[in-house]
């Protein structure tokens, strides 16, 4: 099955702790989680049962009712626990990063020889090593298992921080044992028992606003997470505040100011040599774009010719167009996770070129679409990804669908996310009358699902 | 019935993929050659001259020759004349030859009892029974039809599986308490529940049987009077049925109240406002008059271009802005035919996308060669330093380009639907001009900026 979670295929073990079985946007029945065996490790995956669409007065349709309602409480009330195996501890640190002092004592003066500015830890501390996000707010002194190989940083103690998402994903998935920090001593927390396990609420209530972190942020990150993909914060997730004084007094975009108007393009010796042989075969035009028309009463030689007299009106070109700097971008839109598809190996350390760059709004606070400044500077804020390869070469509709840059907007509407891809598409790039004769032959002819299309 | 629509259609519609093999089906009557109508893609003229190859003197003479011919017969540039309509504020092409000239030569307009190619005559000729063979309207109302009877043949049928189960359940309850098998079944529901009522099968089922139900019939068709649109053999037997007396007592009466060849079209046809000053403006292929063209109020001299412009701006208003009002850089009419010429400046066939729930449709080539891959929505935008100078411009712009998100999602799930995608085009709108003396200088100032819009689906890019 397409839609199967993959982490249930590659760890049957943790599968054993819960069940993560794709939900799509529809309504489940849940009978199928009695064939999922949730006490042995099987390798199959349950199938969806079909649907009723109208209440009808059989006993079969009721009894298929209550029975889907009873799988879905079975499966709910199934005990959530920590395994042994898997159970690891992390602890919270409201403060952020905060560098292991060398000596255990914790009352002890700060002597530690490497860091000086340490004295002022207990403030919000500025994290010393560069690659630590201030925004960090639980770390887990032991990682262990296969959550922690895409999440967290690592400190030189071996310590693994996580920021508020990836650690309310991880206490939601039950895979993380959060502990309060120890009411005594914050820097060294008990490590059996001393300290209270944080509760689901808890963990809700604490790192939802914590550090930029939405209600919308977080769905996307969690439901995009739940289907395996690799998620990562992007440069635009935090400075919102400073942006948006930085965008009051931010002048219209100049990129349009690179605009060219297509005509007058064409250079070099060909074009002289071009323009010589248009005068020789139309030396008397008549073009008059002031009151039309256009194309002159004279002759024209060919299709081409007239096409190209057509072109006045000027359109945005995103191969010349300057790359805006991050900033231009305004406040809701602008991208806050690089995405990685399942598959794909992602080094924390090192993480790739990102496959897919989200930005998430809310319709509650942005409430109509973006205009096209706002728009265009998103895309143009994403490095440029032309339609490339050999398919693309050959089809013009592919290439006019794939664009010039892509972003992906994530609009939550109240906890109900859609995906939008978003690209940049220069139609006058492609210049149609020049491989005139396009689809060939009847319309039939073509894809196979054509049929069902509209004209 | 709340099954989706998708699940509707594509059953319908995937049949006819597999090469149809064996299908039970009539050759179709061969289509027109589209290629040779459409040949030409605008309603211009164009004469080619032989190319000029420098090693080759010859060649030089041939171009000569062909300038010579020229200049001495020059050829006639054809220039159509049509009407505006105040009261619809749209374009109407009545001369026959003109209307067949602009469909056939870049499918300009749309017919004004048609679906978009004026065939309302080629109609009305086959329902008096003066003119064979089908016209599209009649094709997609065969397949509706078609459509409609199977999904009432799959209503039937399931409520048909229905009243079964009902029957077997209370005859299980008086034979005793075998309670067992239900909650069994239920139990492990993927695998019995009944099995659901699938159109692809029904669509099998409905062919073998018209198969059989034609071979029978052709017996006693040939007693019977013949029916000029007996060949449908796709249709169930139901729905010919249905066909037939609707159709044939309408038509008879019809024989006898008129006389066979001898009416008049009734059909116009219709340009846009942005396609006529496209053929007027760009091509000038096309001269507009003001009065409708009754025969002696026919103003002897077309509205000069300018004053088309101006014309078109104020209608682009509903009510009609006054005449005397002044242009706005962007009066609807800018905006919209701003983006018609940039893609017909592509050489797209653009065309309203109404149907759709968009602005425009764009061809390759045209209709009858392909579907429309692309659906245009046309937005407003106002970035230029002049619209956020003061706080009321700030605020009206603002209105101007705003789109709820719900209505984009609208537009984007029919778009996905009817197999388009979807395309925003914002049209950014210059301060007002001085002068509009110079028209080509003043659609220059715009700038377009297409956005494909796609929707992103996590579970199917995962691989």
């Amino acid at each position: 099955m397409a839609d199967a979670d993959e982490e249930v295929l590659q760890n049957p073990a943790n599968a054993s702790v819960q069940p993560e079985v794709d939900l799509s946007d529809e309504t489940q029945d849940f009978r199928f989680l009695n064939n999922l065996n949730i006490y042995a490790d099987s390798g199959s995956l349950p199938r969806r049962g079909e649907k009723d669409f109208e209440p009808n007065p059989t006993e079969h349709q009721t009894g298929v009712l209550s029975e889907s309602r009873r799988a879905m409480h079975n499966a709910l009330s199934f005990p959530r626990l920590h395994s042994k195996k898997a159970h690891v501890i992390a602890f919270y640190a409201p403060d952020g990063y905060t560098p292991l002092a060398e000596i255990p004592p914790p009352k002890a003066p700060q002597q530690t020889d490497k860091s000086t500015e340490s004295a002022e830890k207990p403030a919000r501390p500025t994290p010393r090593s560069a690659n630590i996000n201030p925004d960090v707010c639980v770390y887990v002194p032991n990682p262990k298992g296969p959550f922690f190989k895409s999440v967290g940083q690592s400190d030189r103690w071996n310590r693994l921080w996580l920021l508020p998402e990836e650690a309310l994903y991880l206490i939601e998935r039950g895979s993380l044992d959060i502990r309060w920090p120890s009411p005594t001593d914050p820097a060294i927390p008990g490590e059996d028992g001393l300290s209270i396990p944080m509760s689901l609420q808890a963990a809700w209530a604490s790192f939802i606003g914590h550090g930029g972190l939405t209600l919308e942020r977080y769905s996307v990150y969690s439901g995009l997470k739940r289907l395996g993909y690799t998620l990562a914060r992007a440069p635009g997730w935090c400075d919102e505040a400073e942006q948006r004084e930085h965008e009051q007094n931010l002048a219209p975009s100049p990129s349009y100011n690179q605009n060219i108007i297509p005509k007058l393009r064409g250079a070099g010796l060909a074009g002289i040599l071009g323009s010589l042989f248009n005068w020789i075969h139309d030396p008397y035009s008549t073009a008059s774009t002031t009151s039309g028309p256009m194309i002159g009463t004279g002759i024209n030689r060919h299709y081409m010719d007239v096409y190209r007299k057509l072109a006045i009106i000027p359109w945005y070109d995103p191969i010349t167009a300057s790359p805006s700097n991050p900033s231009d971008t305004t406040a809701p839109f602008r991208v806050v996770f690089h995405v990685w598809k399942p598959s794909t190996p992602v080094k924390k350390s090192a993480p790739p070129t990102p496959e897919f760059r989200v930005a998430v709004l809310s319709t509650r606070d942005q409430t109509t679409m973006p205009n096209m400044t706002q728009l265009g500077a998103l895309l143009e804020s994403t490095p440029l990804d032309p339609p490339s390869g050999e398919k693309m070469e050959r089809m013009m509709y592919m290439r006019l669908r794939h664009g010039y840059r892509n972003v992906i907007l994530a609009v939550v509407d109240q906890g109900v996310v859609s995906y939008l891809r978003v690209a940049d598409s220069a139609f006058g790039k492609e210049k149609l009358y020049e491989n005139q004769g396009g689809p060939r032959g009847p319309k039939r002819g073509g894809r196979g699902y054509q049929k069902s299309k509209k004209r | 019935m709340a099954t989706p629509a998708a699940n509707m259609d594509k059953p319908v519609a995937a049949p006819s993929k597999p090469a149809g093999s064996g299908r039970p089906r009539t050759p179709r009557p061969p289509r027109p050659n589209f290629r040779q109508i459409h040949q030409f893609p605008l309603p211009v003229n164009v004469h080619h001259v032989p190319p000029v190859i420098p090693h080759n003197p010859l060649s030089l003479i041939s171009v000569a020759l062909s300038y010579l011919t020229f200049l001495i017969m020059p050829p006639r540039h054809e220039i159509y004349s049509a009407y505006f309509d105040k009261t619809t504020s749209s374009i109407h092409v009545t001369d026959e030859k003109s209307i067949k000239a602009l469909w056939e030569m870049g499918f300009f307009g749309k017919g004004s009892l048609s679906r978009s190619e004026p065939s309302w005559l080629a109609r009305e000729k086959k329902r008096r029974g003066l003119h064979d063979g089908k016209t599209s309207e009649e094709v997609t109302r065969a397949r509706r039809e078609e459509r409609r009877a199977l999904k009432l043949e799959r209503a039937r049928m399931e409520k048909l599986a229905i009243e079964e189960t009902l029957k077997a359940e209370a005859a299980a309850r008086e034979s005793g308490p075998a309670e067992g098998q239900t909650p069994d079944d239920a139990a492990n529901g993927t695998a019995t529940a009944t099995e659901k009522y699938s159109l692809k099968k029904a669509k099998e089922a409905k062919m073998l049987e018209a198969r059989e139900a034609r071979l029978a019939a052709q017996d006693a068709e040939l007693e019977q009077k013949p029916e000029p649109n007996g060949k449908s053999v796709r249709f169930s037997p139901l729905v010919q049925k249905k066909e037939f007396s609707s159709n044939s007592p309408s038509s008879e009466t019809v024989m006898d109240a008129f006389d066979a060849d001898d009416f008049p079209n009734e059909e116009h046809l219709q340009l846009s406002n942005e396609e006529a000053f496209f053929l007027a403006y760009g091509l000038g292929a096309l001269q507009i008059y003001d009065a409708p063209s009754s025969e002696k109020t026919k103003s002897t001299s077309p509205t000069p271009i300018s004053a088309l412009l101006q014309q078109f701006c104020h209608h682009s208003f509903q009510p009609a802005r006054h005449d005397t009002a002044a242009l706005q850089p962007d009066d609807p009419f800018m905006i919209s035919y701003t983006v018609y010429h940039h893609f017909r400046s592509l050489g797209w066939v653009i065309r309203s996308g109404v149907k759709f729930g968009t602005d425009y449709l764009l061809y390759n080539r045209g209709p009858v060669f392909s579907h429309a891959e692309f659906a245009v929505v046309v937005i407003p935008s106002y970035s230029h330093p002049y619209w956020s100078e003061t706080e009321e411009r700030r605020k009206y712009t603002a209105e101007k380009q705003a789109r709820s998100w719900w209505w984009l999602h609208c537009v984007n799930r029919v778009q996905a639907q009817v197999m388009k995608s979807l395309c925003l085009v914002y049209v950014d709108v210059p301060p007002p001009a001085a002068s509009i003396d110079d028209i080509g200088a003043l659609f220059g100032q715009y700038n377009v900026r297409e956005f494909m819009i796609k929707r992103w689906t996590p579970n199917r890019t995962r691989d």
